[in-house]
């Protein structure tokens, strides 16, 4: 109940702002197969929006053109206004530091520490900062995810929800202002996932970020969705509120919620 | 249309070729990964060292050993040091090093970048600011292309001395007179060009591990896969190589 009035106190805000990913004509094929087909939508300031999909429907594709790891083959994928396809390593670089992604299978380097892990992106990112400073970054991100005590451990020493915990933290420790999940709680159970969904909602209220979130827990959705979009036989199908997707009548939609 | 396995092969050379190429391109490029690279070349050259010691030491001491009745038959028993090093400082010990290499490092970095890859450590790097192909590929396969030669220099003193112990289990010669037969023969012909080829060698172990799991797919099938195909490859490659090697050192007169 708290996160659905924060959610609407958010969404009144959030039509006045202007977008932050706008997303036009997008076309993405490997092969024969083609997984975007002309795909649009527009993600604004402040904004959580959920895509929603068939597995091998292009979900996480959409989200890795967002931040650069795949070329679309066509269309315009705009990030603050600078067309991802269009940018060469260095601007990327500086682009990445505002766009923060959490990924599927947490990605965590299973050679460092956590705090090494959480050290990474700050280092990589020529982030200029004392080794105090490092330091109560690094305590503040873990903080935020509830595992201070984890950070001389080694990613093979943590559960799931744990490693999912620490690569969020990771994620925030640059202090994006968009983060792209890309299914943040598959694997896990369902206590864990909601844990984790109610999280996600926290720091999106305390950090004030914009998020496009890959999913098809309908748990993990209808607590962190302000907007959903479907993305169905490649292209942005439909969009709106989980209630105005759930009464919807077209079968392809209902299919999802039932 | 079903590709045919020279189209794959083909198409697989240039992949390797193209990855190698950007090696060169990458290599000279700041960023330098200093720290990554001292890293890889302690894992690389020291973690390696006590494995190639004892295979060099060994096979010093067996070749002495084995050749020996065959010298002895024809009366020339004081000429073993003297033949033992050539075979050892021109092509075993280089070549047995480079295949324990390709063993443990071409295996280990095509595994470590494979898992790397399906678990998405790599796109992960990429968008944390850092060229992965710089930092995973290029500190390892410069690691390769200079700890190899090392140990390979290591792995000639070590299979001597086997050697040296090998001439003393049936025979009597003193720890000068050994040495000095060594030196008389061995010449900068015999040391250079061997120690010139183990650079190329350490190059295509480096770069077909990094390879293999750099285009690791298919899961952790894949992954074991790529550390397979990687020793296959690259030990294949190390031959081929010492073929061309030797070919072009004959050709110089090097010999």
């Amino acid at each position: 109940m708290i996160e659905k009035s924060n959610i609407d106190i958010v969404k009144d805000n959030v039509a006045e702002q202007k977008p932050v990913i706008e997303i036009k004509n997008v076309f993405k094929s490997f092969g024969d197969n083609q997984v975007l087909k002309d795909f649009s939508f527009d993600l604004k300031q402040g904004e959580n929006v959920v895509v929603l999909g068939k597995s091998g429907s292009g979900k996480s594709v959409l989200i890795k053109c967002i931040i650069g790891l795949i070329k679309p083959d066509k269309g315009t994928i705009k990030v603050f206004g600078q067309n991802i396809p269009d940018l060469n390593r260095e601007e990327l670089d500086k682009i990445r530091v505002k766009v923060g992604f959490l990924f599927q299978s947490n990605a965590l380097y299973d050679s460092m520490t956590v705090r090494e892990n959480l050290e990474f992106p700050l280092r990589r990112h020529s982030i200029k900062t004392t080794k105090e400073q490092e330091y109560g970054l690094i305590v503040e991100a873990l903080t935020n995810v509830g595992l201070a005590d984890t950070i001389d451990k080694m990613p093979s020493e943590l559960s799931g929800g744990m490693k999912k915990r620490i690569a969020l933290a990771r994620t925030l420790i640059l202090k994006p202002d968009i983060i792209l999940y890309d299914e943040p709680t598959t694997g896990l159970d369902p206590i864990t996932g909601k844990e984790i969904s109610n999280l996600m909602n926290e720091l999106a209220k305390k950090y004030n970020t914009s998020a496009i979130i890959i999913s098809h827990d309908l748990n993990c959705v209808k607590i962190v969705a302000q907007k959903i979009v479907m993305l169905i036989d490649g292209k942005c199908y439909a969009q709106g509120t989980y209630d105005e997707l759930k009464n919807s009548t077209d079968p392809k939609i209902r299919h999802f919620f039932e | 249309m079903k590709s045919t396995v020279l189209q794959k092969f083909l198409t697989e050379t240039g992949d390797i070729a193209r990855f190698s190429g950007r090696f060169f391109v990458e290599a000279f490029k700041p960023r330098y990964e200093f720290a990554e690279l001292l890293r890889q070349c302690f894992f690389i050259g020291y973690k390696s060292l006590p494995l190639v010691a004892i295979t060099a030491f060994i096979m010093g001491l067996v070749i002495t050993i084995q050749s020996r009745p065959t010298l002895v038959e024809f009366g020339a028993e004081a000429w073993l040091p003297k033949m033992v090093s050539v075979s050892l400082v021109r092509e075993i010990a280089p070549v047995i090093t480079a295949l324990i290499c390709a063993g443990k490092i071409g295996s280990g970095i095509g595994a470590e970048l494979g898992s790397m890859k399906v678990t998405e450590q790599i796109d992960a790097m990429d968008v944390s600011g850092t060229n992965p192909y710089k930092f995973l590929v290029v500190t390892r396969v410069m690691a390769t292309t200079f700890m190899i030669p090392i140990l390979a220099v290591l792995a000639d003193a070590i299979s001597l001395y086997g050697g040296y112990l090998g001439t003393n289990i049936r025979g009597v010669c003193s720890w000068d007179l050994y040495w000095n037969q060594v030196f008389d023969t061995l010449t900068y012909g015999d040391i250079i060009p061997s120690i010139a080829k183990t650079f190329l060698f350490g190059f295509a172990i480096g770069i077909i591990g990094c390879y293999k799991g750099f285009y690791s797919n298919k899961g952790t099938e894949g992954v074991g896969q790529s550390a397979n195909s990687a020793v296959v490859i690259s030990s294949l490659l190390v031959f081929i190589l010492d073929l061309l090697a030797v070919q072009i050192t004959d050709l110089l007169n090097l010999t």
